[in-house]
């Protein structure tokens, strides 16, 4: 078909009023209509597929006239790793749509919810799908005035609270992150991503480090890297499990892609070959080390049940960044992308379960817990499932993602030993995850049980955490059809 | 000759029709029908047709001629004495201002008609008065000589000097007071400063003033000239440290005209200085005033938001947000850039409707007896639609995309890296997470607080459609900013031709 990609972005636009008032008829039918625009939407990108892998250049693009003022056409995107992104996504928001069905039916406003999460997807989506620097921006944005909304109108304890937070957070970030835009445009006329790569390597490198500062710490901000993580944890725990779910799995992986894609693909290889450029890598990795320590090591004394799992993707971030540091080697990019994908399974997978725990017990204390494996066995193997694969341990799928980040490394200490010691701790840090996994698995699944009564959650929430448990599964054992995919798309 | 009267016809129109409002107005409210707002409304919208009409011929006559000329300049009187002939001055700028400053009017005299206080209804005066500033603010963006201009703008400020007395309590009183002498002594530094200029150049014509001041080699008294009108336009504009006058101007004046203030005259001076720092009096060549401005603009931005930060009112928070867009239009002025005066005239659009909806919204509020920040707790489920248009109107502000007032920031702010001053960017980046931030404490107290009194109140229909057109526009514009930048492109070309 000549207009996939924009239908993809069309069809959640076209559809958020529907929701809005199938929503106010009957909210199980929104939360349906918007798994059916998922699926459909699923559908449509992998018919880009056959495209991608046999194209020259590993790329499917359509553009549409938008403003061509300013150099900015809507020009939409996809290659190995924007798909795979997109495809995860898309699986992700049928996830949470399907737990919300249950998770929120007793609260009020679910048409004004369900809306709001429809109107999200086409941000999360588009984020990932375009390559002009405006667009990308207005999805960036969109990703974050919905989750705004969704947190604090369906939040715990003082949601507003958490929601101003995240906003002024990430939009000062964001703020960054246009000023680096702006500049890019100054300097090359031109704000398609692969026209400024070129142009930017004949640019003045001083300005051209200036972008490129601007622009990572508008990105870490969303990627919630040490020193800028304040508002992950409130934002993650107060928000609804679903909520949360997108949260941590989409919303701070887009950030890390954006690093990838624009940061490190569009402007750092104009400064590669200076000293600048392995300064700016070496700095990823100091604070990739630092995120992933002190993200673990607060997960392992936090008691909160969702605060550990947001503490948990701090340090996961801490990961990505190592990953992203060894940037531009095949393996490491390939193992980052891919775990950027399972992180965000995984961990939603993580989220919805201790949202579901919470729902059936009214607490999150996990101290006041134990032994409910008996009680809630899908919830607790669900929950075994993700812990495990965010510890690493196969078959499950992070470890294959950390497998590659450091194979990566290893193949980086031949040509630069600075990331000797980094890659050794990064190994320490992989302990850390393990132990807090394990503390969580205990304290909430093990030992004597405190509550008679529990069952296992209705039907909709089950089946929303089976899906993303097989998933959880299957791209660990099994995944060559993504590597495939992450490696065609070429940076050097 | 006949282009003059094209020029001249919005402007002779709105008058005419202002002259002609009170009479037909006490016509109306004699046949006591029931119907006589629809008959109000039908006489406002015959006046807008006809207005934009005018300006739509004048528009498409000035690009119908494949001028080579980037303006044309039409003098009242021809031969020898046209030199000290009153001017008009068509250029893409002018007409683009004539378009938009038509365009919001409408909706803005469309609200205070909608709007009937408890107390009293508007009266044929106030609209008349309205109807007159409109006719001045487009005489303003036509005026081709510094005389013409003075006249016309001086006529906006005496014209809105009576919106703001119109509710003759002591407040207002006190505040149309602190805004004349502010007027007055800013127009005697503009005659003083016009004075000394027509002593160097022997004309007060824009395009011959320039010229001349160009070839200028002795530039001691220019100096002398430029602060006096600098400074005299700056108090118009409420620049920091001369925007005393502004919030109480703008929160005394009822509320319909609090919308059409900013929305309008607010714009009008922005463009004033504008067109005279850019195009006209001094370009940096000549004199290097970047910089003060620069310094002003920083100044600007920095305490109008955080004035608005501390504010606990909610319609003076708005005044103060005008007061920090009149630093974030300064940026772009002074760097000088063709991206600059695109990012200006995309502002002035965007800013004014968006503080005009703000002012609607908090208008309609106010008339609830709901003014401060604690009042607006819980409003959000209380009156859905009138707090969904402020949130729309305070995510414009802020810049966030997809809403109107991301645009304008966005080259806003590049113009100012292309001229080199990233430090002015990054201020402007800062504050505006300044504003983000008491925007959304806003929003915060309207669905986070619980209210007072629970249950739903009725909102006014009527005073919901032109809310909702200003809205509906922030989004398309937001979304889809080339129906405005195609319109300002011709400016941009003009800009890089100009001599």
């Amino acid at each position: 078909m000549q207009n996939t990609l924009l239908l993809t972005i069309i069809l959640p636009a076209a559809a958020t009023l529907f929701v809005y008032f199938l929503g106010k008829k009957s909210s199980k039918s929104a939360a349906l209509l918007i798994v059916l625009i998922c699926l459909a939407n699923i559908t449509l990108l992998s018919t880009t597929v056959p495209t991608i892998l046999k194209a020259a250049d590993h790329k499917y693009v359509e553009s549409y006239y938008w403003i061509p003022v300013l150099h900015a056409s809507f020009t939409l995107f996809v290659d190995g790793i924007s798909l795979s992104m997109a495809i995860i996504t898309l699986i992700l928001i049928l996830a949470a749509a399907i737990f919300s069905i249950n998770y929120m039916h007793e609260k009020k406003g679910l048409a004004e919810y369900y809306a709001l999460l429809t109107l999200l997807s086409i941000g999360l989506v588009g984020v990932f799908m375009t390559s002009n620097l405006m667009l990308f921006y207005f999805c960036w944005e969109l990703m974050l005035l919905p989750s705004y909304f969704i947190i604090g109108g369906w939040g715990y304890r003082e949601p507003y609270r958490a929601a101003f937070k995240f906003f002024i957070f990430t939009h000062a970030g964001a703020i960054f992150v246009l000023l680096g835009i702006g500049a890019i445009f100054m300097v090359t006329g031109d704000l398609d991503m692969f026209q400024a790569k070129t142009a930017l390597m004949t640019a003045n490198p001083e300005l051209v480090k200036w972008i490129l500062l601007s622009l990572t710490i508008g990105f870490a901000v969303k990627m919630a890297a040490v020193p800028v993580h304040m508002w992950l944890p409130d934002a993650h725990s107060e928000a609804p499990a679903p909520m949360s779910a997108l949260l941590s799995g989409v919303i701070i992986s887009a950030g890390a892609y954006a690093i990838l894609r624009v940061s490190l693909g569009t402007v750092f290889p104009a400064v590669m070959a200076t000293g600048f450029g392995s300064m700016f890598l070496h700095g990823l990795t100091v604070f990739g080390i630092i995120t992933a320590f002190f993200g673990g090591l607060i997960a392992l004394v936090e008691t909160d049940i969702k605060r550990i799992i947001a503490y948990s993707s701090i340090a996961h971030m801490g990961y990505v960044l190592f990953g992203l540091s060894l940037f531009p080697f095949q393996e490491p990019v390939t193992g980052t992308v891919l775990h950027l994908m399972n992180h965000a399974v995984s961990k939603g997978l993580f989220f919805l379960s201790a949202g579901a725990v919470m729902k059936q017990l009214e607490i999150r204390d996990i101290r006041e817990m134990g032994g409910l494996s008996g009680k809630m066995p899908v919830t607790a193997t669900a929950s075994t499932v993700a812990a495990l694969s965010i510890a690493g341990i196969p078959p499950f799928a992070c470890f294959i993602s950390e497998f590659l980040i450091f194979v990566g490394a290893f193949q980086t200490i031949n040509i630069d030993n600075f990331y000797l010691i980094p890659t050794a701790l990064m190994l320490v840090a992989t302990v850390l995850s393990l132990a807090y996994a394990l503390r969580f698995l205990s304290h909430v699944f093990l030992g004597v049980t405190k509550h008679e009564k529990v069952t296992d959650p209705p039907y909709f929430m089950k089946t929303a955490m089976i899906i993303l448990a097989v998933l959880t599964v299957a791209l660990g054992v099994w995944p060559t059809f993504f590597t495939q995919l992450i490696s065609s798309a070429s940076f050097v | 000759m006949i282009e003059l009267l094209y020029a001249s016809l919005p402007i002779i129109a709105f008058v005419l029709f202002s002259l002609l409002t009170i009479p037909i107005f006490k016509i109306i409210n004699k046949m006591k029908s029931r119907k006589n707002i629809l008959l109000k409304l039908f006489w406002f919208l015959t006046i807008f047709i006809v207005s934009s009409v005018t300006v739509a011929n004048l528009a498409l006559k000035y690009y119908a001629e494949p001028s080579p000329k980037p303006f044309l300049n039409l003098s009242l009187t021809v031969g020898p004495s046209a030199i000290f002939s009153s001017t008009f001055l068509v250029d893409a700028v002018s007409v683009y201002m004539a378009i938009i400053f038509t365009g919001v009017s409408t909706v803005t005299v469309i609200y205070s008609l909608f709007f009937i206080d408890t107390d009293n209804e508007l009266s044929g005066r106030y609209y008349a008065v309205i109807l007159m500033i409109i006719g001045c603010v487009v005489g303003t963006a036509l005026a081709g000589d510094f005389l013409t201009l003075f006249i016309f703008w001086e006529a906006t400020a005496a014209g809105s000097s009576f919106l703001m007395l119109y509710q003759k309590t002591a407040k207002s009183i006190h505040a149309t007071i602190k805004y004349l002498v502010m007027i007055i002594i800013a127009s005697a530094f503009i005659i003083y400063g016009l004075s000394v200029i027509y002593a160097i150049t022997g004309t007060l014509n824009f395009w011959e003033v320039k010229h001349a001041l160009t070839a200028l080699a002795d530039k001691r008294l220019l100096e002398i000239a430029f602060v006096f009108i600098a400074a005299g336009y700056s108090i118009e504009a409420a620049i920091v440290p001369f925007h005393m006058w502004l919030p109480d101007a703008y929160t005394a004046a009822p509320t319909p005209s609090s919308a059409f203030l900013s929305a309008l005259v607010d714009q009008a001076s922005y463009y004033v200085l504008l067109r005279v720092l850019i195009y006209i009096l001094t370009p940096p060549t000549v004199l290097p005033w970047t910089l003060l401005f620069a310094v002003l603009s920083a100044l600007t931005m920095i305490v109008g938001n955080l004035l608005a930060l501390t504010e606990r009112d909610v319609k003076r928070l708005i005044a103060y947000i005008c007061i920090a867009d009149v630093g974030y239009n300064l940026v772009a002025i002074t760097s000088v850039t063709p991206l600059g005066i695109m990012g200006n005239l995309y502002f002035f659009l965007t800013g004014g409707i968006t503080t005009a909806l703000a002012f609607m919204t908090v208008g309609v509020f106010n008339s609830m007896g709901i003014k401060n920040l604690e009042d607006f707790s819980g409003v959000g489920r209380k009156m859905p639609f009138t707090s969904l248009a402020l949130v729309l109107a305070a995510f414009s502000f802020a810049g966030v995309p997809a809403f109107a007032g991301f645009m304008a920031k966005y080259l806003v702010f590049t113009s100012a890296i292309e001229a080199n001053m990233g430090w002015l960017a990054v201020v402007g980046v800062l504050t505006s997470v300044i504003q983000a931030a008491y925007l959304l404490r806003l929003i915060n107290y309207m669905y986070a607080k619980k209210p007072k009194e629970e249950g739903r109140i009725k909102e006014p229909k009527k005073l919901l459609i032109p809310i909702f057109i200003l809205a509906v526009t922030i989004v398309i514009l937001g979304v889809y900013p080339s129906i405005i930048l195609n319109l300002i492109e011709p400016v941009i070309q003009q800009f890089q031709l100009m001599p």
